[in-house]
């Protein structure tokens, strides 16, 4: 479970999160929307302390973490996996080690066997099979996207965060992306965050939906809830799909 | 005025710290000698052409300049001691730092400035590794220690550019340009050319990966600290030049007693 208490988030003098309260229980979907800047990928790298809030609390399966140490981080990454906006994956390195990198560091006592049955399977659940030799740069962006999701369901976490998953795909990725997701988060059981703003996909596959506008959440409510609300930014999205 | 003041001594600061980490790094969870040794290789084998051939020609420089000095005073024969000692002393760790900083360094700052913005290493971080130590560590310790591997090279190019001038420009043999060689070129020139070539390594390996590791800004944020890390490296390798020489005449002058 997820939970932030009035977290605010600053730069210098401009305040990216205003205040964020919310809570994400454990087996949903939630999806965070909102417009470019407004702190949704900053919230996101707070959970795993990429950045350190300001003030405020953020509360992990019962832990207050917000000012861990970067190695007391490194337990609470093994549970939460981060799917980048960018695929990140390590050009250096073939698809096969790039899986097995985090396995390597988060597991170090997993066998060589292990590990090639587990990259195996990972990928298999992303739909790809046959690439584990071929580098980031030889293979679509479509498929590095992917490739990340098994990079990061590979430590077997039991939160998944999403930063703009389908950002510069095209359509029929976008989908198939967006319905791994659904797949993953049912399949694996995990807490998912799926920073986006893509309202579409937010009414098929979130069981609840947060939408988030100059720092502070405006919104929050199940895809039902969202479609019946005043808020004239959620009217803009909904107008959009329509 | 007072801004860019304080930008760069905020950037001085920034760099100092850096540099503390990875002293800190290296202490306490240091990395694999296997990474080292590719960096190192890596570096080395990517500049000991350019080096190469610029200490071959630089070598060439020094025996033509020395050359019109020495004929004045009917010393030939010492030719190539002080085209080699000055080689040794100044120009040859100079020019090491130099290629190093034009190629090894730009490059080094363009590879982490790409990893940083295309969140590589936030995604090193979230997958339980450390980026000090899987990549800043072992390209700091492969800078240094390919200097070192470089400027033997260069040198040793700079004797034979040097001897070849020597014979056609000067018009003395192999065994006269040689013979003085070891008498002039001390123990403390090799110290000094060693040392400086140390100091400029580190100042170099610093400064490439802390601009490409603090590199913001998608590929424009990449572009400037490519920039920023050629001129730094240039300004910050001739202050450290500087520094060196002081330093190094003030122990001279201690150690002799003047």
């Amino acid at each position: 479970m997820i939970e932030f208490k009035s977290v605010v988030k600053r730069f210098g003098d401009r305040t990216i999160l205003k205040g964020v309260s919310f809570e994400a229980k454990q087996g949903e979907i939630l999806f965070i929307l909102g417009t470019s800047g407004t702190g949704k990928s900053v919230l996101l790298k707070n959970i795993v302390g990429l950045l350190k809030p300001t003030s405020g609390e953020i509360w992990i399966d019962g832990e207050e973490v917000s000012q861990f140490t970067e190695n007391e981080y490194f337990r609470i990454r093994k549970k939460c996996g981060m799917v980048f906006q960018h695929p990140a994956l390590f050009d250096s390195l073939t698809v096969f080690e790039n899986v097995a990198y985090g396995i390597r560091k988060h597991r170090p006592e997993t066998t060589e066997e292990e590990i090639e049955a587990r990259v195996k399977k990972c990928l298999s659940l992303v739909h790809l099979h046959g690439i584990e030799n071929k580098k980031p740069a030889e293979i679509s962006y479509g498929m590095q996207k992917r490739v990340s999701l098994a990079r990061t369901v590979a430590v077997d976490p039991t939160m998944l965060l999403f930063d703009e998953p389908t950002t510069g795909l095209d359509p029929v990725t976008t989908n198939a992306i967006n319905q791994l997701i659904f797949d993953l988060s049912r399949e694996l059981k995990t807490t998912s965050l799926v920073v986006s703003h893509d309202m579409h996909c937010a009414l098929d596959i979130a069981d609840r939906i947060m939408v988030l506008d100059k720092g502070e959440v405006i919104e929050e409510g199940t895809p039902e809830d969202l479609k019946n609300s005043e808020q004239p930014l959620v009217k803009d999205f909904l107008m959009e799909i329509v | 005025m007072l801004v860019s003041l304080n930008n760069i001594i905020a950037d001085i600061g920034g760099g100092v710290i850096f540099f503390k980490q990875i002293v800190w790094q290296g202490l306490t969870k240091p990395c694999r000698l296997q990474e080292i040794t590719d960096q190192t290789w890596k570096v080395t084998i990517q500049s000991m052409s350019t080096t190469a051939m610029a200490g071959f020609f630089v070598g060439g420089i020094s025996t033509i300049q020395f050359t019109m000095q020495v004929k004045q005073f009917g010393a030939l024969g010492y030719l190539g001691g002080l085209a080699t000692s000055g080689t040794i002393r100044e120009v040859g760790p100079l020019l090491i730092a130099f290629m190093l900083s034009g190629k090894v360094g730009a490059y080094t700052s363009a590879e982490l400035g790409t990893m940083k913005v295309t969140e590589q290493i936030d995604a090193i971080r979230c997958l339980g590794a450390n980026p000090m130590q899987e990549l800043i560590l072992p390209r700091f310790l492969g800078i240094i220690s390919s200097s070192f591997f470089l400027l033997v090279a260069g040198l040793l190019m700079s004797v034979l550019g040097g001897l070849l001038m020597g014979i056609f420009f000067a018009g003395i043999n192999v065994h006269e340009y040689l013979r003085h060689i070891p008498t002039i070129v001390a123990g403390g020139s090799v110290l000094s050319g060693l040392f400086k070539c140390f100091v400029f390594a580190v100042v170099l390996a610093t400064i490439c990966t802390y601009k490409g590791y603090s590199a913001s800004g998608g590929a424009k944020g990449v572009g400037k600290a490519v920039v920023n890390t050629a001129v730094a490296t240039m300004v910050g390798i001739v202050v450290a030049d500087w520094l060196t020489s002081v330093i190094g005449d003030s122990v001279t002058m201690v150690y002799l007693g003047m």
